[in-house]
Order: structure tokens, then C-alpha cells, then sequence
């Protein structure tokens, strides 16, 4: 793959591009001002393929086309007018052309210079012959469409090495490369390994110490038991899930606008993973939750299934965007491109304007697909300007919740009613003051002392202002979430011609993409049918195996298919088809599970291989796609910030709740309606906890660099909010190093991690802790020798030095 | 054993870019290296790039294309010029035109106009080539400047010094290829999209005093650099030790050398970038001696001796040109703050013989509307403002490849549509990488499935520009 990259980079640019005709700038200029306007003008109707049907099977809308013709062969010849068949036509000389009537004799001109010059038309083929081309049963041989395939586990010969079905499937394919598995990792990296995986944070001594000193066969099945158990695990596995959402507490990109409720959601998938939802279910409802929530009697469950739905709302959405035909389709499309790239592993959006260049996906199942969202609300135009803003919904609430908020609500309007006597109180005293003032005998002592009252009132009515408008803003009311509903009437959507909403084609029916799919829905009257689709995409085994690939790479490193993101025609194929069908098989069976799931991966033998190097293995498969030893990875900016905080004993435990600190007044400005930027919010004061949080609860900025505590995020490839990322890019840039060698941050790290350290006051034995505790192993000999060597040599702040030092180290940052 | 050293170099070239670090600084490996200069499509005009981004949208109006009939109408309600529907979609309620708030008259040989309020731009108009006739996609601000930056109005697309980066390399082993100064808010202004990262644009800021870094973390002000040094030996022992256990690693060699890098990074860039070594001539010609100018003019001189060391692109940006109320008031002040570090930009590169293969490029995200507009609803014309205009507006262009005083393009008499030479973002980034020597159809980078470019689908070379 990484050879591919190179290959098709910049040494080898010469390639594309070949087979259009340049043309001198004339010749473009005269056939875009021209000859296009009049082709579009009065052949496109009948003889492109926006045409319902082309007639003569002549397509006019590409190059191609017209080279290619219709039932009577090649339209024109280039540079010979005299046998192009579309210049007799246009000049009503056997064929008559446009039927409607014949061309103005200027425009019959045009045409004919046009070809006498060569007939320039740097149209490639964009629909043409592909819309015949495509085919959808020959597709749907693709593998990735195909049912699943259950087979029994292939034999192997070394039965003694695999321990569960997933290792016979792995040894299989070794054995017949003639390879062996690397030895089994030891316990101190195996642990180390699980813990980050499940949890995204480091084992602690204690832990490190209980494991290494568990002799039980079961020993490693209590360690996962736990890891799945504490809520660290969802906190790290739902990150994985919002890089996939485009998830951000911002809306919009630009003028700082927060998502107010977008926390919901995040804290929903976060939920959904700890509480082991279903992931069918987990699909269904971010698809249609807020059409299955009706169902439910379960308040909670209500509530929850609603703010699912924040999946379709909190994206890149351009909520500025003044042109409203154009922000609904560009919606539409972002919503079925998520569908689709995370559920599904396509690329729908490239059938936006065009059938899909490599899928079997025509531009009619966009539009069938599409019209799901179609009739669906997501946004609404606001009072202010331009501004449009993501739907608010109300959830229903438990008692308690009933309760609590009647409690909250009491005491604000306390507040409130408190500021607002005060401001009174204030104002009318500075008007006393004021006619006080206006006495013209006053000596300058009272009038200095009445002049300052005077202000010092006025100062509190315009502060007072400010924290009443900040309160009345944010008062306590019933929870709410971003996310969808229906629209009043939902209709099947039009094809927009290169996107434009104004440009309309036919009206496509709601339906599944053909290829992946046998039927077709019945849609209830007056519904969007997302529930449909929702059902749809759930039932996929496309889905299934996409979702267990991306389980898979998230333990593993790379995926079985490792273009986690795309199974497309010319996507990556799996590496152990079987294996990957016989996981999507169990997933299904054991209830969709994903704890089950990555439960049994983990207790997997293969999973608990060495990273070691192994030659005659690294000859015969350098990229390990055999999986003959465990990859190694480097933490990911959560998982690195999370660690470091961790290893110092100050990480605070959260619950959840909302990332943007807006309770502050100081953080939000353009509350007052009048204003007519929408409120928007700045950092000036954190809460003192968020120092040191786990990294997925801190705010996520659409764009722009990551805020305050979070900006470790800016230098160690966070998902980009506005990219969908089923694998994070990893790089080694001097920022990172620079940011691991100078940041205040990790210094501060280091500093602290030293002072703990520091309770331990033999030296020989405070090594071995600080070890323990970073890197979760025992000190070596020669490691405890010349950490003492460097501690000898320096002498400022020698123990925090050698902190710094190893929080900068490649063994920190890397889990093996 | 140790690891493979060609097969690292030859992995490391194309798939994790910073990996490559290693040869950054090693000659030997420029061949594997990402950032190493590389051959071209066509002859180049231009070896780098210094674009010069007025943020905010300037009033092309009052800069440099005054209308006859709107100065004429000035003040009294005419008739929507707009669209087929008769209307805008945003902006004003009454269509007033608006003279330029200053005398903009013809300039140099060319005859370029240009506003008493750039008094110093005026002086190199012959110079410049003025595109009249630019056109953006979007009206607000920050899918206009992502447009004009990466192609695209909505997506995390690499913006162009990425490109140039990933194309082109860069000539100066020790520095990234793309800088950006005082860097836009958005940060998909400079981002490498899906580029490998090495790609992406180092944010720059020009210290206002002493300790304040240029880059961030690009130094430790409390700690001895021998301290340092000493702490960054045990880690690369340890790295290496571990290394050597694992035997081959890309990433772990890879952070292993960024460190390296890091290090002469922190020693070397202070000189670079450090403005005492300039001339007090110099200072005086980018407007540096604390004035108004001073902040754009140390920007603008930074950029010079960044471009002139070798860095294939670089960016300042120049913001206030927002004025959507009382332009009268507060265009002079934008000028002033950006009018002579421009044009000494402009007179310091053609003075050293770099204007000759340096593209100097001066663009708003979009212009502004010729008729006025109100926030206010109750103001007289002369507090009046002007709204967003992306269905044409200004960019200037100057060196290499350039025909200096050309003034290319045309709109109608309302200083909204164009009537020809028409130049599209997408045509302006076509025209720019053929400048550096690259075909924009031939530029791809493959992503999620198919081969992504600069341009996307469109985009033609203003041929008519060039010299």
C-alpha cells in the first residue's frame, strides 16, 4: 500500500491525463462560450444523460459520446464536416435536428467551425456510457456484497498453538506461507497493551504488580473483565466512534458558534459502549432514533434513542451559507456520506453529480438513497442575518429529572429576581444621583464623593446586565439535544445536476443502493423512511463486516481490509476473507455485542503475540498482513494526554456533562438578540477540573486549533472534525518533538510525576517505581545504572529531568 | 542487526511523510525524502511564492476599479443590477452607490489605477498585474478564505502551500516548505488535509518582544541548552536500545530523528528569522519603525528572508478589511497598516534579484459591493459600510512569469459581474502551480478511492497573464 502511494505520487505524474486534447487557449474559450451553451441549449434535452432516455442512444454531454455515437455510428468527425452526421442534421439535411425547429444559421456556423477546427471538447466521459456501463448484478458479486459465508475453521497443523477459532484462521494462512508466529508477548507488554486498548489509559502499579503475580489460568480473562467493566472503556471506545461523527461542540465554521447540546450525544455513545447496547441498535437509532423512540415506553431509553440522532446533525455543516436551496442539499449529502462511509464503507457522495467512477452505484441510487434526508429536518434559518442553526428538541425527563430541574429552576429565579431588585435598586439610585449631580451649588468634595457612587452604580447595572442576560440565556429548562425529525410532508428527492439545487432532473424514489441490497422499501405515507433505511443498513452484512473491521483495527492496528473507511471495488480485500466473515458471523450471533466481541479478540492468542522482528517473516511479509506478530502503534493524542496525567496520580474522574465552559459569562458574547451574529463563545476561564480530565470530555473546535487544556490534540493527529476518520493518521513531525521537549505542559508532567516519585526515598527502589509506572515493566540492570549515571550528572532538578525524559520517550509513546 | 536503511527510505518517502525526517538533513537520502525539491511538469517561471492575504474582503471599489456610473449615482437609489429574480440573496435593502471614499487615479507607466490611500503600492504599479475580473463561490467569510486557500469552501482539502510542499518540495533542508505568518483563525487555512502532514503550513508569528517565540515550543526559555542537550542523549539512548531490540521500527526511527530535527530547528531558526541583522534602509522601505506599519512590515520582511532562504511558500496575512460600516473612517487606517510593507516587499525582492523567480501573490478572500450598506438602517452615506461581494473583486500579482502592468479583466458598470476576463479561484490556482512548473491536472493525491487535486475538476490557465 505504502508503494502504491509512491507509485502514483509525484515522480510518476506523467501518466494521467493523456487522452484529452489540450487545445490552444482559443479553441477552449470558443467551445466553453460557444459550442457548449448551444449543445446544452438544444440537444442536451433528448441527447445527454440528464435525458430520461437518450434518443438514438446518442449522448452529446462528453467527448466521448459524440466519438462513440448513437444507432448512427460517430456524430461528427474531427476537422471533417462533411461526414459529421450532426452538421447535416443541424442543417435539416437528412435528419432534422432539433426537431423542434431548425438553428439559427449562426449558431449551424458555429457548429461547423467548431469541427472544422478539430472539434475541440475536453469533456471526458462523466455519466456517458457508464450509465449503461454500470452493472449492478455483475456488482453485486463485488466480495464485500456478498452474503456472509459461514465455513468451519480451517486445520491446522500445529494444533497445540491456537486458542480459540480466530487463531486456527490466522496459523492457517502462516502455515501455508510457510511461516511461524513470532513467541507470545510477555505478561508486563500484554498488559500494557490491553489496558490502552480498552481503556486508553496505562495499568497502575497495583495492577501491574496483581498480574504479573497471578499465576491463574484465568488471570487474563479477570484483567479484560475489568477493563470492559470500568467506565474508562467507554470513554475510549466512544472517541474512536466521534471520529467517525465529525463530532465537535461547535456548529458551523466560523464565528465560533457553539453546539450547546452536543455533549448529549457525546455522552450517549458513550453510554451505548459501557452499557453494551446492541450494535444493530446502536445503528438504528442513529439513523431513525427519533422515529423508534416513539416505541418506547422507557423514558431513558426515549431520551436516549432521540439524542442519537446527533449523529446526522453535528457535522461540518456551513450554517452561514445565505444561498438555503443550497445548504439543504449539501446537508442531505453530508448526512448520506456519513451513513455511508461509516456504516457502510462507501462513497456515496461521488454519485452526487455523476454515477460512481469505480462502485456500481448510479447517480439515481444517490438520489434514492438521498431522499431519506430529504425528508428529514436538520437545520432552521434563525432571526439573525443569514444564520441558520441545528434543530433543539426537548427530551422527555424521568420524575427525578422532573424534580431536580423544578428545584434548579427555583433557585435561579431566586437569583435572578435578586439581580433584577439589585439593578433596580441601583438604577434608581443613580438617577437620584444623577439629579443630585445636576445641582450646580455642590462643593467639589460631595460632588467628587456623588460622582463616584454615581459610577460605581453604573458600573453594577451595566455587570448586573451582563449576568442577567447570561442567566435568562442559559436558565435551567428541560434537556435538550441536537438532532432530526421528519419533515411535515416528505417526498422522494430530485436529482440536482451537479449539485446545483436549482438545476432539478427527475424525482428518484426512496430506496436502498441496488447493489447491496435485494428489495426495495415500502415507505409509510407522510414519513422520511429513515426507519427503513435504519433497518436496512443494520441488517447489511456489508455493515456487519464493516464494523467488525473496525473493531478488528482498533485492537490490531491495521484492519483486515485495511481501508477501514472504503470497501469499494478498487478499496483493500481482506486479508483472511474467512476469518472476517466468520467474526461478522459470531458478532451477529452472540447479539451484537461489541464487549463479547473485543472480549474474545483480545483473549485471542494472536492478539497476545510479541512485536518482536522476525527475518525470514519480514521477508516474506513485510506489512505483517499475516498477522505473524502484533503491530505496534503510537498512543494517540487521548490516549497520550490521558496517560500522562494518569501516570502523575492527578487524573479527575468525570461523568459527563457539557465540554464548553458557558456557565462562565466571561466565555460567551452576542447573547442579546438584537445582535445579529449568532452567540458564540471564547475561552477565557476553564474549569479548574478540566486541567485534568480525560481528553473526550474537553470541547472539540470545528476548526481552528484545539483550546486550552486540549491543544495536545493540535500536534498529535486528532481527527480533523470536519473529515470522517475511521484510521487516524500517524506522523513523527519536529512540532511533536518540539512539543515533547519545551511545552509547559509536559514539563509540568514531569515535574509533578517527579514530586510523586518522590514519596519513595531509596533511590534504587524510586526507579524501579517510576518504571513501573510509566512504562508498566521492572527497570533493567543496565537501565537502573545509567538512570543513576544521568541522575549523578545532573544537577538541577535531576529527577524531573529524568522524567521529562522518559515522558518524551519512544516506549511511553508507544504501546507494543 | 540494524535496519534497513533503503528500505526505510523507500517506505518512508511515500507513506507516513514526516517519517522522512531522517532526510531532511541528510543529502544522501534526498532522493526518499518528501521534502526534497522535485522535477517539474513544465519549465517554472517561479521557484517560490509569497502570498499576501488581506482577510476580511478589501473594497476593490475604492482600491483599484472605480466605476464611472456608480460614482456618478453616488447616494441615490438605483435600480438591483442583480440576478434574473431581481434580487440579492444577502447583503442591502437599497441598492445606493458609493464613490470611492479617496481619489483613485492611473499610476506609473500602465496607467493602473490605485487609491491616494496606497501611496506606496502606487509608486510599483508597473510592477503589478491586476486581475479585475476574480471570482469566489461563497459570500461569508470562512468558506471564502478555505476556498481561497484550498480549492474548496467546506472540506479539510490541503490548502495550496501544502500542495507546493508535496509537489515541490522544499530548498531549504532545515525548514518546512510552507510558512505561514500570523496564520488565519482556521486552521484548514494551512492544513495538509490528506497530505501527509509534513505538508502542512508552520504557523510563524513575528515576536513582539524579546523571549516571545516564533514558533510554538520552538525553545525552552528556562532551561540550558547543554542541560537539554544532556536530557535529549539519555532519551535517544534509551530510543535507540529499544530500537535495536525491536529491529526495525519506521515510526520509532522516525520520532527518534524528528527529535534531531527539533533540536536544530530551535538552534537555527532565532537567526533566521531575527530582523537585526537587516539594514535600517531596509526597515525603513517595509514601513518598520513602530508606526502603523510596523507589525505587517516585520511580517512582510520575515517573509522576504524566509522565501529567500529557501522556504518554496510562504503566507502573511493582513487583517481589517471587513468594513462593513464607516469604510470612510476606517479604510485609511487598513492602508496604512498595509500599503508599505507590500510595496516594500515588492521593492526589496526586485531590488535582490528575486522578484525575477518569486510569484508575489495579494488576494481578499472575496471584494466588497460598490453600492453602500447599512447596519445601522439610520446612518447618512458617509458612515455607511460596504457588504461582501464574491461575484467579482481584485488579486494582485507580481515576479516571476508575470506580465507586470497588465490590468486583466472586466465588469459591468456596477462593479458586480464580470464582462470578461473572467478568473475564477480555481483558474487563479491553475495559474499559479503552472507558474511553479506544475500541471494542476497532473497534481493528485490519492484519497478514499480516487485522485484528488488542487483544482478538483476545474480550473484553466490564465495564459493571458503571463509574460
Amino acid at each position: 500500500m505504502v508503494v502504491t502511494l509512491c507509485a502514483m505520487s509525484l515522480p510518476s505524474l506523467a501518466q494521467k491525463k493523456e487522452n484529452t486534447s489540450r487545445g490552444n487557449p482559443a479553441a477552449r474559450a470558443f467551445f466553453k462560450e460557444t459550442v457548449r451553451p448551444i449543445l446544452e441549449r438544444h440537444c442536451y434535452r433528448c441527447h445527454s444523460h440528464q435525458a430520461k432516455k437518450a434518443k438514438g442512444g446518442l449522448v452529446l454531454d462528453s467527448r466521448s459520446g459524440w466519438a462513440k455515437g448513437g444507432q448512427s455510428g460517430p456524430a461528427l468527425v474531427p476537422g471533417k464536416p462533411g461526414k459529421s452526421l450532426l452538421l447535416s442534421a443541424v442543417r435539416y439535411q437528412d435528419l432534422e435536428m432539433p426537431p423542434k425547429g431548425k438553428l439559427p444559421d449562426k449558431l449551424v456556423r458555429q457548429l461547423e467551425r467548431w469541427v472544422a477546427e478539430g472539434a475541440y471538447d475536453p469533456r471526458v466521459t462523466k455519466t456517458a456510457d457508464r450509465e449503461k456501463g454500470i452493472n449492478i448484478e455483475a456488482g453485486r458479486r463485488h466480495w464485500a456484497f456478498q452474503p456472509l459465508e459461514q465455513m468451519a475453521p480451517p486445520d491446522v497443523k500445529n494444533t497445540r498453538w491456537p486458542q480459540t477459532d480466530l487463531d486456527r484462521y490466522i496459523l492457517a494462512r502462516l502455515e501455508t506461507s510457510g511461516l511461524r508466529p513470532v513467541p507470545d508477548a510477555d505478561r508486563y507488554t500484554w498488559l500494557r497493551r490491553v489496558s490502552f486498548d480498552l481503556t486508553g489509559l496505562p495499568p497502575t502499579v497495583a495492577q501491574v504488580r496483581e498480574f504479573a503475580s497471578d499465576g491463574a489460568s484465568r488471570a487474563r480473562e479477570r484483567v479484560v473483565d475489568r477493563l470492559l467493566d470500568s467506565r474508562a472503556f467507554g470513554e475510549r471506545w466512544a472517541r474512536h466512534w466521534l471520529d467517525l461523527v465529525g463530532y465537535a461542540d461547535q456548529i458551523g465554521t466560523s464565528n465560533s458558534v457553539f453546539a450547546q447540546h452536543a455533549w448529549r450525544y457525546r455522552d450517549y455513545v458513550i453510554n451505548a459502549f459501557n452499557n453494551d447496547k446492541p450494535f444493530n441498535e446502536f445503528i438504528r437509532e442513529q439513523i431513525a432514533g427519533d422515529l423508534i423512540a416513539a416505541d418506547r415506553k422507557d423514558v431513558r431509553q426515549r431520551a436516549a434513542s432521540l439524542t442519537a440522532t446527533g449523529f446526522l446533525v453535528l457535522g461540518d455543516i456551513e450554517i452561514v451559507e445565505s444561498d438555503k436551496a443550497k445548504l439543504l442539499v449539501d446537508i442531505v449529502d453530508q448526512q448520506l456520506n456519513k451513513v455511508g462511509k461509516a456504516f457502510l464503507g462507501m462513497t456515496l457522495e461521488c454519485a452526487r453529480c455523476h454515477d460512481h467512477k469505480f462502485d456500481p452505484i448510479p447517480q439515481r441510487d444517490y438520489y434514492a438513497m438521498a431522499g431519506f434526508f430529504h425528508g428529514t429536518s436538520t437545520v432552521f434559518k434563525t432571526e439573525r442575518g443569514v444564520w441558520s442553526d441545528v434543530n433543539v428538541i426537548e427530551l422527555p425527563e424521568t420524575k427525578t429529572q422532573q424534580t431536580d430541574r423544578a428545584r434548579r429552576q427555583k433557585q435561579h429565579a431566586e437569583k435572578l429576581a435578586g439581580w433584577k431588585s439589585e439593578r433596580k435598586q441601583a438604577g434608581d439610585r443613580r438617577a437620584q444621583l444623577d439629579k443630585l449631580l445636576g445641582n450646580k451649588d455642590l462643593s467639589k468634595t460631595e460632588r467628587d464623593k456623588l460622582t463616584k457612587e454615581r459610577n460605581d452604580r453604573s458600573g453594577r447595572v451595566g455587570q448586573l446586565n451582563k449576568l442577567i442576560l447570561h442567566a435568562e440565556f442559559f436558565a435551567p429548562g428541560v434537556p435538550r439535544i441536537h438532532g432530526v425529525r421528519d419533515v411535515e410532508d416528505p417526498t422522494a428527492m430530485r436529482i440536482t445536476i451537479r449539485g446545483d439545487p436549482r438545476a432539478l432532473g427527475d424525482r428518484v424514489p426512496r430506496g436502498f443502493l441496488r447493489v447491496a441490497s435485494a428489495g426495495q422499501p415500502e415507505i409509510p405515507a407522510k414519513q422520511s423512511g429513515r426507519r427503513q433505511l435504519a433497518d436496512w443498513v443494520a441488517g447489511n452484512p456489508l455493515a456487519t463486516r464493516v464494523a467488525v473491521n473496525r473493531i478488528w483495527q482498533k485492537l490490531f492496528g491495521e484492519g483486515l481490509v485495511r481501508s477501514v473507511d472504503y470497501f469499494g471495488l478498487p478499496g483493500d480485500r481482506p486479508s483472511h476473507p474467512g476469518l472476517l466473515d466468520h467474526l461478522a458471523g459470531r458478532f451477529i450471533r452472540e447479539g451484537w455485542s461489541q464487549k463479547k466481541f473485543i472480549r474474545s479478540l483480545v483473549l485471542s492468542r494472536t492478539y497476545g503475540l510479541d512485536s518482536r522482528h522476525d527475518d525470514r517473516a519480514h521477508a516474506v511479509d513485510p506489512d505483517n498482513r499475516l498477522r505473524w506478530r502484533m503491530n505496534r502503534s503510537r498512543l494517540d493524542a487521548e490516549a497520550l494526554r490521558d496517560a500522562m496525567i494518569m501516570v502523575t496520580g492527578q487524573l479527575k474522574p468525570s461523568t459527563g456533562g457539557p465540554a464548553m465552559p458557558l456557565e462562565f459569562p466571561e466565555n460567551v458574547g452576542g447573547l442579546d438578540p438584537k445582535d445579529v451574529n449568532p452567540p458564540n463563545f471564547r475561552f477565557s476561564k476553564w474549569r479548574p477540573e478540566q486541567e485534568f480530565e480525560r481528553t473526550i470530555y474537553l470541547p472539540v473546535i470545528r476548526h481552528g486549533p484545539q483550546p486550552g487544556p486540549a491543544m495536545l490534540r493540535n500536534v498529535f493527529d486528532f481527527a480533523e472534525p470536519s473529515q470522517l476518520t475511521g484510521k487516524r493518521p500517524v506522523t513523527a513531525v519536529p512540532t511533536q518533538a518540539l512539543f515533547l521537549m519545551n511545552s509547559p505542559v509536559v514539563k509540568k508532567h514531569a515535574v509533578a510525576l517527579a514530586r510523586r516519585m518522590g514519596k519513595e526515598n531509596n533511590e534504587s527502589k524510586r526507579l524501579g517505581l517510576l518504571w513501573l509506572t510509566l512504562l508498566n515493566r521492572p527497570i533493567t540492570e543496565t537501565e537502573q545504572r545509567e538512570a543513576v549515571g544521568f541522575l549523578r550528572e545532573t544537577d538541577e532538578n535531576a529527577w524531573a529531568e529524568l522524567c521529562h525524559a522518559l515522558l518524551a520517550s519512544n516506549e511511553f509513546l508507544m504501546r507494543m | 542487526m540494524t535496519l534497513d536503511r533503503r528500505e526505510l527510505l523507500r517506505k518512508t518517502a511515500c507513506g507516513f511523510g514526516g517519517l522522512a525526517l531522517g532526510g531532511m538533513f541528510a543529502d544522501s537520502a534526498a532522493a526518499a525524502n518528501p521534502l526534497a525539491p522535485a522535477a517539474s511538469h513544465v519549465p517554472p517561471k517561479a521557484r517560490r511564492i509569497i502570498f499576501v492575504f488581506l482577510a476580511g474582503g478589501p473594497s476593490q471599489g475604492d482600491l483599484f476599479a472605480p466605476k464611472a456610473y456608480i460614482t456618478s449615482k453616488h447616494g441615490q437609489a438605483i435600480k438591483s443590477p442583480v440576478g434574473d429574480d431581481g434580487q440579492l440573496r444577502v447583503g442591502v435593502a437599497r441598492f445606493l452607490p458609493m464613490a470611492p471614499v479617496k481619489p483613485v487615479r492611473p499610476r506609473g507607466q500602465s496607467g493602473m489605477m490605485m487609491s491616494d490611500l496606497l501611496p506606496n503600492l502606487s509608486g510599483v504599479a508597473d510592477e503589478l498585474c491586476l486581475l479585475e475580473a476574480m471570482v469566489a463561490d461563497n459570500k461569508a467569510h470562512a468558506p471564502a478564505a478555505l476556498q481561497l486557500h484550498t480549492g474548496h469552501i467546506a472540506e479539510a482539502r490541503p490548502s495550496m502551500g501544502s500542495w507546493l510542499s508535496y509537489g515541490l518540495g522544499t530548498e531549504n533542508q532545515n525548514m518546512p516548505g510552507f510558512i505561514t505568518i500570523h496564520p488565519p483563525r482556521d486552521g484548514r487555512t494551512y492544513g495538509a488535509g490528506f497530505l501527509p502532514a509534513i505538508h502542512q503550513g508552520t504557523p510563524l508569528r513575528v515576536p513582539r518582544q524579546d523571549g516571545e517565540l516564533a514558533i510554538s515550543n520552538l525553545r525552552d526559555p528556562e532551561i540550558k541548552s547543554e542541560l537539554q542537550r544532556r536530557r535529549l542523549d539519555f532519551l535517544q539512548r534509551i530510543n535507540r536500545r529499544l530500537l535495536n531490540r525491536v529491529k526495525t521500527d519506521l515510526q520509532m526511527e522516525g520520532i527518534i530523528e524528528s527529535f534531531e530535527l527539533a533540536f536544530r530547528m530551535q538552534a537555527e531558526t532565532p537567526g533566521l528569522i531575527d530582523l537585526t541583522r537587516e539594514t535600517k534602509r531596509t526597515l525603513e522601505m517595509y514601513g518598520i519603525g513602530g508606526g502603523a506599519s510596523d507589525a505587517n512590515g516585520r511580517a512582510c520582511l520575515m517573509a522576504r528572508r524566509l522565501s529567500e532562504a529557501g522556504v518554496r511558500f510562504v503566507q502573511v496575512t493582513i487583517d481589517g478589511w471587513d468594513h462593513h460600516g464607516n469604510i470612510r473612517n476606517a479604510l485609511p487606517g487598513s492602508c496604512a497598516k498595509a500599503d508599505q510593507p507590500i510595496a516594500g516587499l515588492i521593492r526589496d525582492l526586485k531590488r535582490r534579484g528575486l522578484l525575477e523567480d518569486t510569484l508575489l501573490m495579494v488576494s481578499g478572500e472575496f471584494g466588497r459591493t460598490y453600492w453602500s450598506q447599512d447596519l445601522t438602517g439610520t446612518n447618512p452615506i458617509e458612515k455607511h459600510g460596504r457588504e461582501h461581494q464574491q461575484e467579482s473583486f481584485c488579486t494582485l500579482l507580481a515576479g516571476g512569469g508575470i506580465k507586470a502592468g497588465l490590468v486583466y479583466g472586466e465588469t459591468d458598470d456596477f462593479g458586480y459581474r464580470p464582462v470578461q476576463g473572467q478568473v475564477h479561484l480555481h483558474d487563479l490556482h491553475a495559474t499559479i502551480l503552472h507558474l511553479l512548473g506544475i500541471d494542476h491536472e497532473r497534481l493528485t493525491y490519492p484519497h478514499h478511492g480516487r485522485d484528488y487535486r488542487l483544482t478538483d475538476v476545474y480550473g484553466q490557465v490564465v495564459h493571458d497573464i503571463l509574460s
